[in-house]
């Protein structure tokens, strides 16, 4: 098992993430999710969970136009989005803490 | 920067290429903003689209498992039974509506009810084909079938052949193996068989049918040339023989020596002589004066009330000359204008 597998399960909730902190665009929240030491995630997947969790109306997006070259397309949470955060972050903590315990025993037993 | 307009250009359309079996409303929305996504990227990082995103294929499937829409790409070969079966479908609809247009439910129903027809045709068909196969095409082929010149074999062999089609078409629906198609294979053998003999025999009639019909009897056999005369005792080069019916009549053949000369002359090449007109041999005329080389008609017109010394001597009337051939009951308008233009003297 790698990071990108486990990644499919979560980008939702490390995009979320990042745009808790401040609003972005498509690449800069790809370098930020990098920074954050998610190396492994892929430009195409932020693009595509950034356009579902949009149509899924989490986020609203705003155009902020660049003196020299292209204009970016900012993405914010919105309420609902802020809601979705604050569930899965809950979903994520018990979740992890449960593989946390489960590691942790079967490490102690082995 | 490194990145063109025409490299994003590019790649999107390749994503979108390979997005193509998504729905078009989809696709659309999940790409309407990857140009200027991509334009950033290309501002914001150094290399090409491929060195910094990898190749847009991959980056399709990327973007269909984030954005949720559907599993991975189709294998090509599912791809084309969907296309196939796609055509198939409008193919069906095609059919009801046309069908519905003739009064049945579909055109297939329709053409059903024809494929005994169809045996039938196809037995003639292979006869034709058998026939050309043995005897050649030496004697032109007709509409019945000859064996060697031999039209009762040939209708016995017709008559067996269409009975086995028949026969093999009351069959030929349960056969779905390889002789099935070997059965496809020799149809379509037969069908174009006799598009060619379509077209052969249509050719035949464009080029050979003018001069064929020959509306004189025997009593004409010994008539080798004809010699058309005007009333200025002038010789008609290139004359042509009508009946009533406006079909060529045909006298006697170039038989004369130099008639390849005149061929050659009159640039008609390797074409019917036949076409020329008459008289075949101008040179075997046997009234002068003869017809020169150039112009000559309209160069020396007699004028009106003088006698020529040395040209009259033929009649100015050509019907009482032995030599002219029996003149079609309404010959060429030569004949019309004789009474007025003759001299009197």
């Amino acid at each position: 098992m790698d990071t990108t597998q486990l990644l499919k399960g979560v980008l939702d909730l490390a995009v979320l993430a990042v745009l808790r902190e401040e609003d972005g665009y498509g690449y800069d929240i790809l370098r930020r999710l990098r920074d954050a030491g998610l190396a492994e995630v892929g430009d195409a997947s932020v693009y595509g969970t950034l356009r579902r969790l949009f149509a899924a109306g989490l986020l609203t997006t705003y155009v902020v136009p660049s003196e020299s070259g292209p204009h970016r397309k900012y993405y914010s949470l919105n309420a609902a989005g802020r809601d979705q955060f604050a569930r899965s972050g809950q979903l994520w903590r018990s979740f992890a803490t449960t593989m946390d315990t489960l590691l942790d025993d079967r490490g102690r037993a082995a | 920067m490194t990145v063109t307009e025409q490299e994003i250009v590019d790649y999107v359309a390749r994503v979108r290429g390979a997005l193509g079996d998504l729905p078009p409303a989809i696709r659309d929305e999940l790409t309407e903003d990857l140009p200027e996504h991509f334009a950033v990227v290309a501002v914001e990082s150094g290399g090409t689209l491929v060195e910094r995103l990898g190749e847009p294929e991959a980056y399709a499937v990327e973007l269909r498992i984030a954005a949720g829409v559907g599993a991975g790409r189709r294998p090509v070969t599912e791809e084309l039974a969907a296309f196939v079966s796609r055509v198939h479908a409008r193919l069906n609809t095609l059919d009801r509506q046309l069908g519905r247009s003739l009064g049945y439910p579909t055109v297939r129903a329709f053409l059903h009810l024809l494929t005994p027809g169809w045996w039938v045709l196809r037995g003639y068909l292979a006869t034709m084909l058998l026939a050309v196969l043995t005897t050649g095409l030496n004697g032109g082929i007709g509409l019945l079938p000859r064996f060697e010149g031999n039209l009762l074999l040939g209708l016995m062999v017709l008559a067996a052949l269409v009975v086995a089609s028949v026969m093999l078409g009351r069959r030929e629906a349960r056969s779905r193996t390889w002789p099935g198609r070997l059965l496809v294979l020799g149809n379509l053998v037969l069908v174009g068989f006799g598009l060619a003999a379509l077209v052969y025999l249509d050719d035949r009639r464009g080029g050979g049918d003018y001069y064929a019909p020959i509306s004189v009897d025997s009593r004409y056999d010994h008539i080798r040339d004809v010699f058309v005369y005007d009333t200025e005792g002038q010789l008609v080069d290139y004359a042509r023989l009508f009946d009533q019916n406006g079909d060529p009549i045909r006298l006697g053949y170039p038989d004369c020596d130099d008639v390849r000369d005149v061929i050659n002359r009159d640039e008609i090449g390797s074409a019917n002589p036949l076409l020329r007109g008459y008289p075949y041999c101008p040179e075997a005329a046997p009234f002068g004066p003869r017809p020169t080389t150039a112009a000559s008609p309209p160069g020396l017109p007699a004028p009106p009330g003088t006698v020529r010394p040395d040209s009259v001597a033929p009649p100015t009337v050509p019907e009482t000359s032995p030599a002219v051939p029996p003149a079609p009951p309404e010959a060429p308008p030569t004949s019309a204008p004789a009474p007025s233009v003759a001299p009197t003297g």
